[in-house]
């Protein structure tokens, strides 16, 4: 068949197509609700058959070309990802992500590891040896450290700002460090693993100078409410940034290209995870644990209760319910 | 041969034609996204400054959404495309072609701290440039990749004329050229046209614009003209 015949067969199929694409791009709604969106996927690959016939028969780019731009636009109409069903967030957050956690135990618990440990250690050395606060902050930090955590100061835990206002410094910093040690997993782990230390020493640094000055009361009081989802959270983000970078050096039985996919598609869910319990960390933080007339017991009871709920959902979150036998 | 088109295969046997898109657009994206940001966090923060204090902490929630959401979001909603990239004509698709949706998109976003490295993008700049595909870090974990969405002008119309039949059988590739000769010869200058056209005396035993003529009177033929 000689092409101006093809195209004077063919040439209006493809013309409606196009308009009705065209349509899509400017009113999606209305366009899908039309008779013709149910003859796309149809009308789409006998286009697609056109373009292989004309491919094959050697017609002229002003056909081929018209066709693969026309075809180019059909896949990604028809291969559309589908509309966010917002039901699924609840799912992933009740069952999905404790399952997630889990399933990577391991380079959970080496995060934890990397964490705790220097955290722990900086805490008990500064109770032996005060004086070597000094090696791990300047002065200005150490004075800054006492005046948030003055037992003088009526809002603990902050120098000055209102509620709100720390709070988005809470979510912006904490965040922000939750997803740089995620990214900084795929340096074959180094950035995870620096940070999760770096971090421990930090967090074990301040908790012990301040215990070991005697202002380790409004310290306690303020971390205590807090502390289960922002640890926790930094501690997975932590993981996914090491599981990236083990993929990386060791794929197991797969490509490398492809297993870093797949851990990039847990990794991110992993960080989304983080993400919405650092959200919950920094509303504690900036609500919650500021108030500084709460009674101790109180406090304390509701940070015990938190971490066993942050925990608990970890560790029995999303496990199939078992029927009576 | 160095192309930076890909080429896939899709379930209805056809190929798709991805084109890369290189470093220096996507880097003049990035700035043109940045600036768009910059500009609406100036402007929002013009009524957040009456809530005093407090307007501080929504600044800042402000802030952290156009640092990690921003990119997200435009992708998965604006068809794979920031306002940046869209105006570069640039697209963030799959690597099978397909519109990037939520999980690949939050993965190259936040694998941007990683190509962001040393000073600006110097990671990304690397991995662009030895990658076939042009894709940094983030979008070869993500498994996706930029594409150029505009379309290259399609080849021109064969001006019509009253058809000549071929003198002798040419091969499909040989048609192939002839055809390709017709359509393009709208955007050569008339000399070159005439160049290009003399190779073929012995086939049109003319010269200069009578050999045109009689060659694009061949491709309407070759087309099926009347």
């Amino acid at each position: 068949m000689k092409q101006e015949r093809f195209v004077a067969l063919h040439g209006k199929t493809w013309d409606r197509l196009q308009s009705w694409l065209h349509a899509l791009d400017r009113q999606p709604r209305r366009t899908l609700r039309q008779e013709q969106a149910l003859d796309f996927p149809a009308e789409y690959r006998r286009v697609c058959h056109h373009l292989a016939l004309a491919r094959g028969r050697g017609y002229s780019h002003e056909v081929t070309d018209r066709l693969q731009q026309l075809v180019q636009h059909g896949h990604r109409v028809l291969y559309r990802p589908p509309p966010p069903r917002w039901h699924r967030v609840a799912t992933f957050l009740l069952a999905g992500f404790p399952r997630l956690v889990r399933a990577q135990w391991r380079c959970m618990a080496l995060a934890a590891v990397l964490f705790y440990v220097p955290a722990l250690a900086i805490l008990l050395l500064l109770q032996l040896r005060p004086e070597l606060a000094h090696t791990f902050f300047s002065s200005a930090q150490l004075a800054q450290f006492e005046k948030m955590y003055d037992p003088a100061n009526p809002h603990i835990g902050r120098s000055s700002g209102t509620d709100l206002q720390m709070f988005g410094f809470y979510v912006m910093n904490n965040v922000g460090i939750a997803f740089r040690t995620f990214a900084s997993g795929l340096v074959f782990g180094v950035g995870a693993v620096y940070v999760l230390g770096a971090n421990g020493v930090l967090i074990g640094g301040i908790a012990g100078h301040l215990t070991a000055i005697g202002y380790g009361g409004p310290f306690w009081r303020f971390v205590a409410g807090h502390s289960p989802f922002e640890l926790t959270a930094l501690v997975i983000a932590g993981g996914a940034g090491l599981h990236l970078g083990l993929t990386l050096l060791a794929p197991g039985r797969r490509r490398r290209g492809p297993a870093l996919v797949a851990a990039g598609w847990v990794g991110a869910q992993l960080a989304l995870g983080a993400f919405a319990m650092l959200l919950v960390a920094a509303f504690i933080e900036a609500y919650w644990s500021s108030i500084a007339s709460l009674p101790d017991p109180l406090r304390f009871g509701v940070a015990g209760v938190l971490w066993l709920l942050v925990l608990g959902w970890l560790w029995r979150g999303g496990r199939a319910v078992r029927h009576g036998a | 041969m160095i192309d930076t088109v890909r080429e896939i295969e899709t379930a209805e046997g056809i190929s798709l034609r991805l084109r890369a898109a290189g470093a220096l657009p996507r880097a003049q994206a990035w700035v043109l996204d940045l600036l768009l940001r910059g500009v609406f966090f100036i402007v929002a923060m013009i009524p957040l400054s009456i809530f005093g204090v407090a307007g501080n902490g929504l600044a800042m929630l402000l802030l952290f959404a156009l640092m990690w959401a921003y990119a997200v979001i435009c992708e998965v909603w604006m068809d794979g495309q920031t306002p940046g990239k869209r105006a570069l004509g640039l697209r963030v698709v799959h690597a099978d072609g397909t519109p990037v949706t939520w999980l690949p998109s939050v993965v190259r976003n936040l694998l941007r701290a990683v190509d962001i490295l040393p000073g600006v993008y110097g990671v990304g700049l690397v991995s662009t440039l030895v990658d076939p595909h042009a894709r940094r870090l983030g979008d070869i974990v993500a498994g996706t990749m930029v594409i150029h969405a505009r379309e290259l002008p399609a080849g021109q119309q064969v001006p019509a004329m009253p058809a000549l039949p071929l003198p002798l059988v040419l091969s499909a590739d040989e048609q192939a050229a002839l055809v390709d000769y017709a359509e393009r010869a709208g955007q050569l200058t008339v000399q070159r046209q005439e160049e290009l056209a003399n190779l073929l005396t012995p086939l049109t035993g003319l010269r200069d614009t009578a050999a045109i003529r009689q060659l694009v009177a061949y491709v309407n033929w070759l087309l099926g003209r009347a």
